[in-house]
């Protein structure tokens, strides 16, 4: 509509104006904004940072693949067991050695309670191992595999990638990867091998993710280093298993690691948020009461 | 005696009642309003629904009938010849009546029942007695010959409108009415004033006619000039036996007083209140009914009269319950002790338990094994299952053990059914709680390890998704716990988890063993209260003497005759078998349900230990 007295339209509402109460004129939308918080990410740096979910597939593979071998009789648990508690020990050793001891004296957490801890729980699990083992007598295998595969995934899904969103719990996760462990031990043929493999399994999904996080954040190339070694390993193990699965993996972690940052790069230029002097309905509520 | 009814504004319809001879007496009501009387009417029908033949009535007023008077009095039918001095001797005769019996008595008219045709000075003189002894209205009834029918006016001095009246008799039994009670509607709480108002009328006549009691009690027959007609006293149900036993009967009332208080003064002594004992009492249910039936015998033996119908039919039912009790009880024993049947009891009781017990066996091993194709963890299933085996092989050698004193403690404990036949309940009860007291033991284990894993169980699984119990604020919150607690928590969770399957069905299979045993004795219970709160002198009297408890008044239209006053007949509607049991009901311990069932589900299911049966009286806890 033309101005009709030659009046400028001013955008309020107070003053009577000769224009209706819906009337814009030119200058509408000149405030508009689009995008102003995309990020801008770099390939390296997503690349970087999805390495700590190839890490988990990682470690439930070799987990997996470990008890595969454990059933199948090619390992026995002595084994198992010392090569875990050399490795233990030194992951423990690094652990403090990596940021010079910095992380401990922060926390208050004295060697002598991690002494204790330790004992407490391998003296429960070494006493419970025979009740752990016919658990699960009665109840068919394929439940067993079902339960645990069910589990895995949760422990996957649910675990603390980095991310600040509802649906993080590590408590959670931790637990879902120990019920899991618990399933398939009661599978294996002794109650030695039962303990030993509830204790490794408290390693791997307990101790490694704490390890690897402080070397993430204290030697980024040391940790890249050591994640390939890992990713190598576990193709290893799996690949003596079976070649399909070992293809599968690998095609996976191509996947997650290469094809997915690309995606998320490509997809940022999509993007079409739109910003202006209006309010914006903003949830401000933290949702995760929803979930569990 | 005068009681004439001042209700508010009624003035206008007038039933007269008229006497019959000597077995009958009449009773008036007090005037009221046609239409309120209409409306009483009405209320009076809908209030006991089985008045019949009101309608007539209400037929009759809805005509053009001016004023109906109803009255209440009982009036006394005094025989006087035509004499002049009679007027100064009816009054002294009344005022001696007056005196001795505390009873009001007026004149309200005459009645004259001549054999010849009327005489004119016998209506002259009926005429100035009426301007003697003043009374409004004056009511006069005649009868001519021997006619059956009545003709009845009534004289209005100060009446604004001299209009003629329309009379109806009503005759009715008046000893059945004197010694009858009238119940009040049992929903009288909801019924408005008016009709409240309507209903305290009818009690006000027979309040009216038992207050007459006394004047015919009174069983003198002069031979002056005056003569009182009255009840005579056929009908009263005296006898040499009852009146012997009204008089020994306080004597007995003092002696049985005397024992009774020294046995309760044995029972409160201190000795028998320790931890042990005390326990042992509140639990078996012979106690309790020994002490209720103290309680009865307390109340029948106090030497205070009943004071209201009510505490008296109490009295008779708690009498009558106790005498038909024990004689049952005595019956039970003379057929126990009858061709040894108590060594039979005795001979058949150990192998019915041994029976029980290998049952219980059976139904164990069934568990052990793989019970209806369920998965059952097989070591717990082994240890629980040889641990009530074991429990069983204690209990049966404890009942051989006792085997052969059975017989002896079974003839000791069957003589005391003689003190009555819910005694010997109690005591069956008894020993059906004693004979089961394993199966109890087992529900008991079952359920505490049933609730131990629940509880367990639901604590374990919030730990499992990150989350406590606040206890302070009553709510599930977040919580970050330590590795080693995690760690822990997972593993006995997954243990309680696969474990629950077995334990569930233990606990299922005594808890259902044990309702079994708790609806026995429940039932038995049942029966026992039955016998303790059935009324059965209230029974008695209403199919006996129909006409003492009373609901209501019914109508019946009588012979009639153009010109002469319509004639209905008064009899008593009594009360419903079903209204007498509710109203005189012996208040007992009973036990009901204390849960509901959605409590008792929930309880169940928790694995909380269930005591289905609340006595009244007992702590909540």
């Amino acid at each position: 509509m033309e101005p009709v007295a030659g009046r400028r339209w001013q955008k309020v509402l107070y003053e009577r104006q000769p224009f209706p109460d819906n009337y814009v004129d030119q200058r509408f939308l000149e405030e508009l904004q689009k995008n102003v918080h995309a990020r801008q990410y770099r390939y390296q740096a997503v690349v970087f940072q999805s390495g700590v979910v190839a890490q988990q597939l990682c470690s439930v593979c070799v987990f997996v693949v470990t008890w595969w071998y454990m059933d199948a009789g090619m390992l026995s648990p002595q084994g198992l067991f010392g090569a875990a508690l050399v490795s233990s020990l030194l992951g423990y050793v690094l652990f403090d050695a990596v940021d010079g001891g910095a992380g401990r004296w922060e926390s208050g957490r004295t060697r002598w309670a991690d002494l204790k801890s330790t004992l407490v729980f391998t003296a429960f699990t070494y006493g419970f191992s025979p009740v752990l083992k016919t658990l699960t007598e009665s109840i068919s295998t394929d439940t067993i595999y079902a339960m645990s595969a069910l589990m895995l995934l949760g422990h996957l899904i649910f675990f603390d990638y980095g991310a600040n969103a509802a649906i993080v719990s590590s408590t959670l996760s931790l637990n879902m990867a120990i019920f899991a462990s618990v399933c398939l031990a009661s599978r294996l043929p002794r109650s030695l091998h039962a303990f030993v493999m509830v204790t490794f399994a408290m390693q791997i999904f307990a101790l490694w993710p704490m390890l690897q996080k402080k070397l993430k954040a204290q030697t980024p190339r040391c940790y890249v280093g050591v994640t390939v070694l890992f990713a190598l390993a576990a193709l290893a193990g799996l690949a003596t298993i079976s070649s399909v699965a070992a293809v599968l993996f690998t095609s996976l972690l191509l996947t997650i690691c290469g094809l997915c940052p690309y995606c998320l790069i490509r997809l940022q230029l999509l993007k079409d948020n739109i910003h202006g002097p209006w309010d914006e309905a903003e949830i401000k509520e933290d949702l995760s009461r929803f979930l569990m | 005696m005068q009681c004439q009814i001042q209700g508010p504004s009624l003035d206008g319809f007038l039933i007269l009642a008229a006497l019959m001879g000597c077995a009958y007496q009449c009773t008036v009501m007090k005037d009221c309003s046609r239409t309120q009387g209409r409306e009483f009417a009405a209320k009076l029908q809908a209030h006991h629904p089985s008045l019949q033949r009101l309608q007539i009535i209400r037929n009759l007023l809805n005509a053009s009938l001016t004023r109906v008077y109803l009255l209440a009095v009982t009036s006394v039918i005094v025989q006087v010849s035509c004499s002049s001095s009679i007027t100064a001797m009816v009054k002294q005769y009344l005022s001696e009546v007056q005196r001795v019996t505390k009873v009001n008595v007026s004149v309200l008219g005459s009645w004259s029942n001549s054999k010849q045709e009327k005489e004119e000075n016998l209506s002259k003189f009926l005429e100035d007695l009426g301007t003697i002894f003043s009374h409004e209205p004056w009511i006069q009834i005649s009868k001519e010959g021997d006619s059956k029918f009545w003709s009845c006016s009534t004289l209005q001095k100060l009446a604004n409108n001299p209009k003629e009246e329309e009379v109806i008799l009503i005759y009715y039994d008046q000893r059945k009415v004197m010694l009858s009670h009238l119940h009040p509607p049992l929903d009288t709480a909801t019924s408005t004033d008016h009709e409240a108002d309507d209903a305290s009328k009818l009690s006000a006549i027979f309040h009216t006619v038992a207050k007459s009691k006394i004047l015919f009690m009174t069983d003198r027959y002069d031979d002056g000039p005056i003569k009182l007609t009255h009840w005579q006293s056929d009908g009263v149900e005296a006898s040499i036996i009852v009146e012997l036993m009204k008089q020994a009967s306080v004597p007995a009332c003092m002696l049985l007083t005397f024992l009774l208080s020294l046995v309760s003064g044995i029972c409160r002594s201190r000795v028998l209140k320790f931890w042990p004992l005390s326990f042992l009492w509140s639990k078996l249910s012979t106690c309790e009914q020994l002490g209720h039936r103290l309680q009865h015998l307390q109340v029948i033996s106090s030497s205070k009269k009943a004071q209201t119908q009510t505490q008296l039919m109490r009295k008779a039912n708690i009498f009558v319950s106790l005498l038909i009790d024990v004689a049952l009880g005595i019956l039970l024993m003379s057929w126990l002790y009858r061709k040894n049947r108590i060594g039979h009891l005795a001979d058949t009781l150990i192998p019915a338990a041994d029976h029980v017990a290998e049952e219980l066996q059976d139904l164990l091993q069934w568990l052990m094994g793989a019970p209806a194709g369920l998965k059952m963890n097989r070591a717990l299933d082994q240890v629980l299952g040889r641990f009530f085996l074991y429990h069983i092989h204690l209990w049966i050698s404890y009942i051989h053990l006792m085997s052969p004193f059975i017989e002896m403690i079974l003839w000791y404990v069957g003589l005391s059914a003689c003190l009555g036949l819910t005694v010997a309940l109690c005591i069956l009860s008894d020993i059906i709680a004693l004979l089961t007291f394993h199966i109890y033991c087992f529900y008991v284990y079952g359920a505490r390890l049933y609730c131990l894993k629940i509880y367990g169980l639901s604590s374990l699984w919030r730990l499992f998704r990150g989350k406590k119990w606040n206890v302070l604020r009553q709510r599930v919150d977040s919580c970050s716990y330590d590795l080693d607690q995690l760690f822990i928590g997972t593993l006995l969770f997954t243990i309680l988890l696969f474990l629950l399957p077995t334990t569930a069905l233990y606990y299922l299979v005594f808890t259902l063993l044990r309702l079994l045993v708790v609806i026995v004795q429940g039932l038995i219970h049942l029966l026992m209260d039955l016998i303790d709160s059935l009324p059965l002198y209230s029974i008695l009297l209403r199919l006996c003497r129909s006409y003492r408890l009373a609901a209501g008044v019914k109508f019946r239209v009588l012979e009639q005759q153009d010109g002469k006053p319509l004639r209905l007949l008064m009899q008593i509607n009594p009360l419903s078998y079903g209204s007498v049991v509710q109203m005189y009901r012996l208040p007992t311990y009973s036990c009901y349900p204390k849960d509901s069932w959605t409590s008792l589900c929930k309880k169940l299911f928790l694995g909380e230990l269930i005591y289905p049966w609340k006595h009244k009286g007992e702590k909540q806890d």
